[in-house]
């Protein structure tokens, strides 16, 4: 792997909550190093709590690293860098009292994009995700899956190099989430994106990513990563295939036994005194 | 139409059955007060309605209305903007918030009207007393509204902002602002109503030339058919002002629905 194919620089992070000796304290990250290669899609998956979400934030400048360092195309990373990196959260974060449109046109004038530009680039990235028909709707007036299609559109008007998603279709239903994922795999295919991407859903980080990263329970660590050999964009026959199944349930063996450990944890806290 | 049938119709007309209770109201009030009462106390409705033309022909009573109607529009504009300012910085500063906001619950708390003669003591009986007195019943609405507008944004909506480059000013314009205004037409509807009990609170206790003079004059002379006519008036000028801060309320937050 030559140095400039490295679009994310992780180096050593580790992330606590709190002080140590707090009821509170929670380390949620212990030094923790990835490299994330320019274009590629990697998945964040682990027992929840183990800092996959504090990973992602940190990467995209909203939380900083206790100790260790981030770096985004060579660029140290100190607060967010919205010329460089666009989120998708899980919670619905559009401006509600917005319509769809002047959503996205408002994350341009945040970004810095000149009046002109906003409009033609609008209008681009919601006929991307599909929903050139309700531009002018408010998102309460949207179902949770299209609402997500719009961040997912505003994301992609800022135009970054970079796109870090959090959980972007957990509060949706597997089949919504299923159509969003196949959707999602043409439309980055057709990006030259770096993205990372956190998810709960084991099929989904299979059907999406190029690269998934297991975490351990908490203090999060990686504990592998593995590699999905699998041309882009992939096709919904994908999930069928036994090639599918066989990545499936080798990231299950993986997970298994540190979902039970979390499980454990939390039982053991809760008995605490 | 029969009765069963009429019942129906109200039923799933409940905006049939409000003009009838109203009107049934009005029907009792006439009969009660051409039949019953002394009409050195009551006036029929009819009367009343009868008599608008005289209150308005009265010497003073316009240049009276007009008075009323300026102290409460002088009060409603100082309460909106004391509530803005205080309320917005009690709103985004968390020091702030913390020194101000239970001494401001402690004063909205209080009964105003145990401490009206101060008003009059220090402002006098004219329009000054009056306006300073809608004031304080006015901006303590509006100040908590605001407060609690601009508190209950959603986190991710600022974290979403914040990770796409917003200024700090870029958050207050496009994020916060945007936010607070249905919370702030909700409380200026408040404060319009803190504002009519208190500036009309002050014109009854006493006053030289505003409305307070004349309901006194009426009462004192035995004319209900005046007294009330000036009551329907003030009433009159109460819903309409209300009515425009409510319409407004609705028209900035229809985002909501």
């Amino acid at each position: 792997m030559s140095a400039d194919s490295t679009a994310i620089r992780v180096r050593d992070v580790s992330h606590q909550f709190g002080e140590p000796g707090d009821a509170q304290f929670v380390q949620a990250l212990q030094n923790t190093s990835l490299d994330i290669v320019r274009g590629e899609l990697m998945c964040l998956i682990g027992p929840s709590g183990c800092g996959k979400s504090t990973l992602l934030n940190m990467i995209g400048g909203l939380l900083t690293p206790t100790t260790g360092a981030v770096a985004v195309h060579d660029k140290p990373v100190r607060g967010p860098l919205p010329h460089d990196i666009a989120f998708v959260f899980q919670e619905n974060a559009l401006f509600p009292w917005c319509t769809i449109i002047e959503n996205i046109k408002l994350g341009m004038v945040f970004q810095g994009v000149p009046k002109s530009e906003q409009e033609p680039r609008a209008r681009k990235a919601l006929e991307a995700v599909g929903l050139k028909g309700f531009m002018s709707h408010y998102p309460a007036q949207l179902s949770g899956g299209m609402r997500q299609r719009a961040a997912l559109a505003r994301a992609l008007s800022l135009e970054t190099g970079t796109l870090l998603m959090d959980e972007p279709f957990g509060a949706l239903d597997e089949q919504t989430r299923m159509v969003l994922g196949e959707d999602l795999s043409v439309l980055l295919s057709r990006t030259e994106k770096t993205i990372v991407f956190v998810t709960h859903s084991l099929g989904e980080a299979v059907f999406l990513a190029d690269r998934v990263a297991v975490f351990s329970a908490r203090p999060g660590r990686i504990k592998e990563i593995i590699a999905i050999d699998e041309p882009h964009p992939r096709k919904p026959a994908f999930v069928t295939t036994e090639k599918f199944a066989k990545l499936r349930n080798s990231l299950y063996e993986l997970l298994h036994e540190e979902i039970r450990k979390t499980v454990d944890q939390s039982a053991a806290m809760g008995a605490a005194p | 139409m029969s009765g069963a049938a009429l019942k129906r119709t109200l039923l799933r007309h409940p905006g049939l059955a409000r003009p009838a209770v109203v009107a049934g109201m009005f029907l009792a009030w006439e009969i009660a007060a051409r039949w019953w009462i002394d009409p050195a106390f009551l006036s029929p409705p009819s009367k009343v309605v009868a008599s608008l033309g005289e209150l308005f022909a009265t010497k003073g009573v316009p240049a009276a209305l007009r008075i009323t109607l300026w102290e409460l529009g002088v009060a409603f504009a100082i309460s909106v903007v004391i509530g803005l300012v205080v309320g917005l910085s009690v709103g985004l500063s968390r020091f702030a918030n913390r020194t101000g906001m239970p001494i401001i619950l402690l004063l909205y708390g209080i009964p105003q009207i145990t401490i009206l003669p101060l008003f009059i003591l220090y402002f006098g009986i004219g329009p000054p007393s009056k306006i300073a007195f809608g004031v304080t019943h006015g901006m303590f609405p509006i100040i908590v509204t605001i407060v609690a507008g601009v508190q209950n944004i959603k986190p991710i909506l600022m974290t979403a902002a914040h990770s796409m480059g917003a200024s700090r000013w870029q958050i207050f314009r496009w994020v916060i602002f945007p936010h607070m205004i249905p919370s702030f037409f909700a409380g200026m509807r408040l404060g319009m109503t803190g504002v009519l009990l208190g500036v009309l609170l002050a014109e009854l206790y006493v006053s030289t030339a505003g409305i307070g003079y004349y309901t006194q004059l009426f009462t004192q002379s035995f004319n209900p058919t005046m007294l009330l006519a000036l009551v329907s008036v003030l009433a009159g000028m109460a819903i309409v002002l209300n009515e425009i801060v409510r319409r407004a309320e609705i028209h900035f937050g229809r985002w909501r629905s």
